[in-house]
């Protein structure tokens, strides 16, 4: 199967096109148009990308596999835990977030999940005295703000 | 004898004391990073990158920090070769196959050993190399005109996949994406450029999300995807019983290795991977008969491990006094000197002398430190070793969140680096090499001001580009970068498979 490339190729000269239309609707700038705008060299970009591209289309390279199936699905957690991490840092403070963010992770690639959630508050817990103490940088506290000293 | 007193200046300033001791600290760190499989020098060097903004360090001290860093891991990249025959890093992969053996003989210390010692060698003769090197090539960099800067850019893209590089078109599609990265915010002519009206946008995408999540956060999952987690049986570490007899013997090997390496790592395109490669099989022929490469040869663990750490660097000779790295980690050390509001370049040597001559007396004393640390202290970074992946990744992954964070206090960062790392992960299972994207970050603005510059001197006329003799030929050595490995690369890279018995991790 040599789809990959292709699929890629043909998005990626969308995205040219898209990119080089966009050249069209920005504003001229103050003082007047030079020799080079700031449109130029995005359209020199667009060119290269739709060529480049549509040699990936011309002569693409066999496929590496796509992991479907179960490996998939641990794939779409990890990336849906960094998402939550990310939304959930600031209202559930850094030490409980990065014990259920790290834990799960921990979990998922396969260690026990007690050990897991153990690393994941023992690291949580480190890097927030660290960086509080030694480093006099507030990481947000969260639920936790009631143990906030001074 | 110029370059001497600033070297003396160079030591005044890597001497001081907190200075040594984040030199100290980058040296400890970058071993571990490099030794650590799955955990890269460029990957490694972008995650300390926002600590060292959290920790408001000077910026002289950053640098000297993260260089230490690089320098560590190259020394690192060794470790997980001999003891686990994974190469820590791409470079190291020739390591193995003399290292691997000899640990399976019962010598992993006199491996570990060696491997320091011919490392130190190999960078020593190239850090002289850069002190002779840099200055000559920064005064004569200063003859660029911004038509010749153009071109050299275009010279670092093309050859940034290297002659052994797999679909150099890849490269080219890369290093668009990520000059069109470079593209988004306000320009310097004040116009908005697809920031869609966003106002976090309007600044431009910060390359240093973009560095971290690319490396850090695809390589979390291409971990689960492998499902790399328990980790591997690692070789036991016997006594060190060795003699200088051994030392001496290797010593030939490695003075190879590193002049080869350095030159190696100066020219584009031919990069770490390349030096050792070439110091491993220049050391067979050398050898000829009286060599049992394969099955355990100290010299073959000498030559390539000198080469792989004089390519280092030599790396840095185009990286700082061009502003033009050609590597991966020199790429992201050239991220962190732009957004220390330096402009790297021929001029850095005249108007940040203290930074530039400061990071190269410290690698020169970086590699003493890392010759201390890694032979009496090379226990500790094999206990490290045996931290299995899947506790390893998922807390790097918090650090890298962490260190972003930290930056501005926003979780829309946070949300740009795991997109990034999703991409990331996509882009490297399509085999488009990441380097190319984020040098298209790094270059984007300078190349762009570049293009202005020569056009507005030449009123609009596109032949200045090519105009001078310089220019013509950096445009050919760009093309021919980009069409040698359609010519040469195929046989170049067969020999290095067929030479280490495997696939190989290619390119990254």
């Amino acid at each position: 199967m040599v789809s990959n490339d292709r699929i890629f190729g043909i998005l990626m000269i969308v995205l040219a096109v898209a990119y080089g239309w966009g050249t069209t609707q920005f504003n001229e700038p103050f003082g007047g148009a030079e020799a080079v705008g700031p449109e130029t060299f995005p359209r020199l970009l667009a060119v290269v990308l739709a060529l480049s591209s549509l040699y990936m289309i011309v002569r693409p390279d066999p496929d590496n596999a796509w992991p479907w199936s179960r490996t998939g699905i641990e794939l779409i957690v990890a990336v849906v835990v960094l998402i939550l991490y990310a939304a959930l840092l600031q209202p559930l403070g850094f030490i409980i977030s990065t014990t259920l963010a790290v834990g799960t992770l921990c979990w998922r690639m396969g260690a026990r999940p007690v050990k897991a959630y153990v690393t994941g508050a023992i690291s949580g817990v480190a890097v927030y005295l660290l960086f509080s103490f030694a480093l006099d940088l507030a990481l947000p506290l969260g639920l936790l703000s009631f143990m906030e000293v001074g | 004898m110029e370059t001497l007193g600033f070297l003396m200046d160079g030591f005044g300033v890597a001497l001081a004391p907190h200075n040594l001791m984040f030199a100290l600290i980058g040296a400890f760190l970058g071993t571990l990073i490099g030794a650590l499989p799955g955990l890269g020098p460029a990957n490694g060097v972008a995650i300390l990158i926002p600590l060292a903004f959290t920790l408001g360090l000077a910026p002289e001290t950053a640098m000297i920090m993260l260089t230490s860093v690089y320098a560590g891991a190259m020394y690192g990249g060794r470790i997980s070769s001999i003891l686990l025959n994974i190469p820590g890093d791409e470079p190291a992969m020739m390591t193995c196959l003399d290292g691997y053996p000899m640990a399976q003989q019962g010598k992993a210390s006199e491996a570990l050993a060696i491997s320091a010692v011919a490392s130190f060698i190999g960078s020593l003769i190239a850090t002289i190399g850069l002190i002779l090197l840099a200055p000559l090539l920064a005064d004569f960099a200063l003859t660029f005109g911004p038509a010749e800067y153009f071109a050299l850019f275009l010279l670092a893209f093309a050859t940034l996949g290297g002659i052994t590089g797999k679909n150099p078109m890849k490269t080219v599609v890369a290093a668009a994406i990520g000059l069109m990265i470079a593209t988004v915010g306000i320009d310097n002519t004040g116009v908005q450029r697809y920031t869609f009206g966003t106002l976090e946008l309007y600044e431009g995408v910060d390359f240093i999300i973009a560095i971290v999540g690319l490396f850090a956060i695809s390589e979390l999952l291409f971990f689960i995807e492998d499902k790399a987690g328990g980790g591997k049986e690692k070789m036991a570490v016997n006594k060190l019983t060795l003699k200088w007899a051994d030392i001496r013997n290797i010593l030939p090997s490695s003075l190879r290795g590193g002049v080869l390496g350095f030159i190696a790592g100066v020219l584009p395109g031919a990069g770490a991977s390349l030096g050792s490669f070439i110091g491993y099989t220049l050391e067979k022929k050398v050898v000829g008969k009286k060599g049992y490469f394969g099955q355990g040869d100290p010299r073959g663990v000498a030559g390539p491990e000198a080469g792989n750490n004089g390519a280092s660097s030599g790396a840095l000779v185009p990286m700082l006094t061009l502003g033009v790295p050609g590597s991966g980690t020199t790429a992201v050390l050239l991220a962190l000197l732009i957004s220390l509001n330096i402009t790297p370049g021929p001029l850095m040597f005249t108007q940040n002398a203290d930074i530039v001559w400061g990071v190269i007396a410290a690698l020169l004393i970086g590699n003493f430190l890392l010759l201390i640390l890694n032979i009496p202290l090379v226990g500790i970074f094999v206990k490290l070793l045996s931290v299995p992946p899947m506790y390893l990744l998922p807390v790097v992954t918090m650090i890298a969140f962490v260190g972003i964070y930290s930056i501005s206090n926003t979780t829309f960062d946070l949300y740009f680096m795991v997109a990034f790392g999703v991409a990331g992960y996509i882009f490297r299972k399509l085999e488009i090499p990441l380097v190319p994207i984020i040098l298209g970050l790094l270059l984007g603005p300078e190349m762009e001001k570049n293009l202005r510059h020569a056009m507005d001197i030449a009123d609009g006329d596109w032949t200045i580009l090519w105009d001078s003799g310089l220019a013509i030929g950096l445009w050919v050595f760009a093309g021919m970068g980009l069409i040698l490995p359609y010519i040469v690369g195929p046989i170049l890279r067969r020999r290095m498979r067929v030479a280490t018995g495997t696939g190989g991790p290619e390119g990254d």
